[in-house]
């Protein structure tokens, strides 16, 4: 704590990226607006790293006073566990947009929408929450704005009506209670409610309203439709940002309903038990099974890179909104766990694809191919995000999804446990898509000169690979963390071992195991004859001899099987009721305009009449 | 791009190291006997053949024989009956993916000398002189006892190293290179490659 | 430091497991030639092939993932079977529960998938296609009859799943878990790709799918690793259900009948296509699965 005093580590945090964004939006000269982005990303990251022991043996508080209101932010173990994976991804972001984005105006509203989600980590009070949750929606709203207005306003109307709920969410408390504070208004509302002056209704269109504003940006199905077509139309260096940690934001909502607020819970325990389970959180996991599923479904039938991606996070953010509904010690330890990995894979994911896209300019599965031998250190990274997603021990995505699978179980909820299972038999299908259609088979014949990703791009991806890999083998990092902010029920044995009440998973054992293995396959290998190297296009073709001018490779429809025994479901769909919901809404808008807009100036004076009539009867005149 | 390069005597198909297993090898001599995989590539009228030697009445399974859709681990190549030039490129293709040693049965009379087609414009005469035959038998059909016959025949030879075809092959690549190319025109495989573009 | 027992019983049992596996492949080959009285190959002939597939002099590869696959597929059967409890040989089955073995019983195909996709021949694409679409169809009802399970016993460690059945009585005998040993069996046969949910290798339709362009040295590799894979997973299925065991003969009875029961179904039933199986398998597996669960709450 002596290199960065602790009056100064909130504000840094907060702020650092808001600035030099804007700096790097005034100088925007190649390398002064790269340096200073970097900068700008790499501040928070720095200061949260020192304030690590600060933060998780006590709080460090800070607070802005507007006259008006007064902002509180706090760090605490858990909102820097937060705020330090967002500060990771925004450092390997800030390094991707330093190769794929040449617009001061990128790193101003990435930077921004930084600021934003720190703000919504750290804050403590209703007020500063809104504010900087507007933030952060601000600054993606801009980045998807610029590249395709459809999909921007999409995004902005589920914001909008995300923000309003909140809005509402927040009014409603603060009617009631006369406080801002999270911990105070909680408090005040559990009294109110034992003592009768707020009924119960009342609470749960709060809770409701809150999980609305939240299930909004985690992208819980049903209101994930603005999720691809943000995630994609977009700088993907931004992306990994923007779902690696902005969805996040969405789930930390939930937490802080669930646990940082404990009278709504606690308030819904007295909502009755469904078969055992609380009700409230009972569909909390219900809606994210439903998403898991719905959204890894879709992932498996994308035809574009940026769209399967989008998919996939919405479904893996499932997992954690599931994980956090089923409400025992295991799963929400998992759920945090979750939050971590996910974080790391999917960013990776999505630099992965900047770096792709950057290099190639093409964003559809056929058009890729082979890339596997152009771009090698790329496709090792590949390779470690596909095993971490898919839940290949000894990687992170498996530790987490191991802890929500045994809390799941444990819970005695087995249907929700089942979708598991199937999501991550999904998620096995829609990784191997993206392998196989970019990297493996034959190159078209376009992307012969395409180029290894850009040094800074790189080093995004390793910024996030190596958590991918060290959290795998030493699940007990994370989950000691974890424990510290919240009590998971989960034993750490030692760095490499986890036990939950009824299962153990000892990381180091069998990452040895699997070398071990490893080597004795490689053994057989290397007593084998020695292997040459052959074209591709000298593959087994019932005999005929093959060329490169026709690719061989199933480019289109890979999982066309899968459609056809889902066609029934697939009729339906949630983005063309919203866009057929928009339509009508639009009709009946235009219907009434040019019903009362008739051009008839005595149809006017009419109208003139009936309101005055109106308001006299009312008694206003 | 070089075309050469994907189709020519460079590619790789016929100059490669071979790996001598010096302390095993007399083991894998004996398993390479025990275990011959069958390309599942019925050429001519004598694939009809192949169904009673698989079947329960002679069943060649156990002899450890097996009949295989992927060449590349195949072990015995099975000409059942005439060849034409179009299905020699195939089996040419066919032969070279198979991994040594390989071993080649020709079927019948019409691989040895043409057999009814002797006279036909479209049929290969002379099968030796384009892939190296390790064992033929001869008849028209010949019955499944006689490819049983056969076929332990090959075993023989596997056990005292006679049948060495695919080493003929790479030694005398020139020749049936030229022969090959003598029948079909040089640049086959491509321009066959080409051909087939249309059907795709 | 190092615990000299345990290491030698995980090298004694590999090398068991790969004999019997091996044994266990001619048995399926063997009755198979029997139920079409034929007289069959040798029982060892597997190992024949093997060693004849080590033994080819050349060997040809399609880069670095393509060689990487079957290595990793084999790593990982082992690392699988290490982490069961076999008999009465522990192993490291109490570093690791059931869903890490259940994991680690599925990476293997992804291994293979990886080498076979970076062979660039469509059969082996198509065949790839065809085994993710299998697992995504018969995960669900999987995942049921594992959950049944876990329910019941309470617990995910292997080693006491084994000791709750010896004290309380096997699995299958337990009604909700006799359902979920029905759900499991007809999962088992995709498991291990045999009939009627061969879509996978299906010889006469893509050429052997995945494995088309493997040989030598690489497809000797996929062999040893089917082996073992064989020997885990019937291992892994006579742990959940039969109530494990306490020598390995008694082990390999359960594990012969398990095995049997999988070979007489295969020999009856012609193929599913992809989406037949998956509407069978979102069908009455998972509906009994479902009911099994709710039994075991």
């Amino acid at each position: 704590m002596t290199l960065v005093p602790e009056a100064y580590v909130v504000p840094l945090t907060l702020f650092s990226p808001l600035v030099f964004g804007v700096l790097a939006w005034l100088f925007d000269r190649d390398w002064v607006r790269e340096t200073l982005g970097v900068i700008g990303a790499a501040v928070p990251l720095t200061v949260l790293s020192l304030a690590y022991e600060k933060a998780s043996s006590g709080t460090i508080s800070y607070t802005i006073d507007t006259g008006v209101f007064k902002l509180h932010f706090v760090l605490n173990s858990l909102s820097w566990y937060f705020a330090f994976i967002g500060a990771l991804v925004g450092i390997a972001m800030a390094f991707g947009l330093s190769s794929t984005s040449r617009r001061g105006y990128d790193w101003l509203f990435s930077l921004m929408s930084f600021t934003g989600v720190m703000g919504v980590f750290l804050a403590r009070d209703f007020v500063s929450l809104f504010l900087f949750w507007e933030l952060m929606t601000f600054g993606s709203f801009m980045m998807v704005l610029r590249r395709n207005r459809h999909e921007s306003l999409k995004y902005f109307v589920l914001s909008v009506i995300g923000a309003y709920s909140m809005l509402l969410a927040i009014g409603m408390v603060y009617a009631k209670t006369g406080t801002l504070d999270y911990a105070m208004a909680s408090q005040t509302l559990l009294l109110l409610t034992k003592m009768g002056g707020v009924s119960k209704a009342y609470v749960d269109t709060i809770f409701a309203l809150f999980l609305l504003a939240f299930g909004v940006k985690a992208g819980v199905v049903p209101l994930h439709v603005w999720a691809p077509g943000a995630y994609g139309e977009n700088d993907q260096s931004y992306t990994s940002f923007f779902s690696g940690v902005l969805s996040k934001a969405g789930v930390y909502g939930f937490i802080i309903t669930l646990f940082v607020m404990p009278s709504l819970y606690g308030i819904y325990f007295a909502m009755g038990t469904f078969h055992g389970h609380l009700t409230g959180t009972y569909l909390i996991a219900w809606a994210g099974a439903v998403t898991v599923v719905v959204a890894s479904f879709l992932a498996v039938l994308q035809e574009d890179i940026r769209k399967l991606l989008a998919y996939s996070s919405v479904g893996q953010v499932g997992y954690i909104i599931l994980a956090l509904g089923v409400f025992n010690g295991v799963a929400v330890g998992g759920a945090m766990f979750h939050v971590l990995s996910h974080a790391m894979f999917k960013g990776l994911f999505w630099l992965i694809s900047a770096a792709l896209i950057l290099r190639t300019g093409k964003t559809r599965f056929e058009d890729f191919g082979g890339l596997a031998e152009k771009m090698p250190v790329t496709f090792a990274m590949a390779l470690i995000a596909v095993l971490s997603l898919a839940g290949i021990p000894p990687m992170a995505g498996f530790a987490s999804k191991w802890l929500i699978y045994e809390g799941a179980i444990q819970a005695h909820m087995p249907l929700v446990a089942g979708t598991i299972f199937l999501g991550s038999a999904l998620a096995f299908a829609y990784v191997v898509r993206f392998l196989y259609a970019v990297w493996f088979g034959q190159r078209p014949s376009d992307l012969d000169d395409v180029r290894e990703a850009p040094l800074p791009l790189l080093v995004g991806m390793t910024v996030l690979a190596i958590p991918n890999i060290v959290f795998g083998i030493a699940p007990g990092l994370a989950v000691r963390l974890i424990n510290r902010f919240f009590n998971t029920n989960i034993t750490v044995n030692s760095y490499y071992s986890i036990s939950t009440p009824t299962g153990t998973y000892n990381a180091l054992s069998v990452t040895l195991v699997l070398i071990v293995g490893l080597a004795i396959a490689g053994l057989v290998y290397i007593y084998g004859a020695n292997a040459r190297k052959i074209k591709v296009t000298n593959t087994y073709q019932s005999g005929n001899p093959v060329t490169e001018e026709y690719n061989l490779v199933i480019r289109r429809n890979f999982y066309r099987p899968l459609a056809e025994a889902l066609d029934f479901w697939l009729k339906y769909s949630w983005d063309r009721f919203y866009e057929r919901l928009a339509n009508l809404s639009e009709d009946f808008a235009d219907w009434l305009r040019e019903g009362f807009y008739n051009g008839n100036v005595q149809s006017y004076s009419w109208y003139l009449a009936i309101i005055l009539l109106i308001l006299a009867i009312w008694g206003v005149l | 791009m070089d075309e050469r390069k994907d189709f020519g005597e460079n590619d790789g198909v016929i100059h490669y190291e071979l790996q001598e297993f010096k302390l095993f090898e007399p083991l894998f001599k004996w398993a390479r006997k025990k275990s011959l995989w069958i390309v599942a590539f019925c050429t001519g009228c004598g694939g009809i053949e192949m169904p009673p030697l698989a079947t329960a009445r002679y069943d060649f399974e156990r002899f450890g024989i097996m009949p295989n859709p992927a060449p590349r681990m195949a072990d015995l190549f099975l000409i059942t009956g005439y060849v034409t030039p179009k299905t020699l490129k195939r089996i040419i293709i066919t032969y070279e993916m198979m991994q040594d040693p390989k071993y080649l049965l020709a079927h019948g009379s019409c691989p040895i000398n043409g057999g009814v087609y002797w006279d036909s414009y479209n049929v290969v005469k002379q099968l030796d002189k384009y892939i190296p035959i390790d064992v033929a038998i001869a008849g028209c059909m010949p019955r499944p006892e006689a490819v049983m016959d056969g076929i332990m025949e090959i075993m023989r030879k596997i056990e005292t190293g006679e049948a060495d075809g695919w080493k003929r092959y790479r030694e005398n690549y020139e020749y049936y290179r030229r022969n090959q190319d003598k029948l079909f025109g040089e640049g086959w495989r491509e321009k066959e490659a080409k051909r087939w573009l249309a059907w795709i | 430091m190092f615990d000299w027992r345990l290491i030698l019983d995980a090298i004694g049992i590999l090398i068991y497991a790969l004999i019997v596996g091996f044994i266990f492949m001619g048995i399926e080959r063997k009755a198979m030639a029997r139920i079409q009285r034929r007289i069959g190959p040798p029982i060892y002939q597997p190992i024949i092939d093997t060693l004849k597939l080590l033994g080819k002099k050349e060997s040809v590869s399609h880069g670095f993932v393509y060689n990487f696959g079957p290595v990793f597929a084999l790593g990982v059967s082992i690392t699988a079977l290490l982490f069961i409890p076999i008999a009465n040989f522990q192993l490291f089955s109490s570093n690791a529960d059931l869903i890490v073995v259940a994991y680690l019983l599925e990476v293997p195909m992804l291994g293979i998938m990886l080498g076979a996709m970076s062979s660039g021949n469509p059969y082996s694409a198509l065949g790839v296609q065809r085994g993710l679409l299998t697992m995504v169809a018969m995960q669900l009802p999987y995942g049921l009859a594992i959950i049944a399970l876990v329910q019941h016993w309470g617990t995910f460690k292997l080693s006491q799943l084994v000791a709750l059945q010896q004290l309380q009585g096997w699995s299958i005998t337990v009604p909700a878990l006799a359902l979920a040993f029905i759900v499991f069996d007809i999962v088992f046969q995709a498991l291990l790709g045999l009939e009627p949910f061969d879509i996978i290798t299906a010889p006469a339709e893509i050429s052997m799918g995945p494995m088309v362009e493997y040989g030598g040295k690489h497809a000797a590799l996929l062999f040893t690793q089917h082996a073992v894979q064989l020997f885990a997973e019937t291992a892994f299925f006579a742990v959940l259900f039969f109530g494990g065991a306490s020598n390995l003969l008694d082990l390999f009875l359960k594990q012969l009948l398990v095995l049997f029961i999988a070979i007489f179904v295969a020999s009856i039933y012609p193929r599913f296509t992809i989406d037949q199986a998956a509407k069978f398998f979102w069908k009455w597996p998972t509906i009994i699965g479902i009911i099994a669960v709710l039994l075991t709450v």
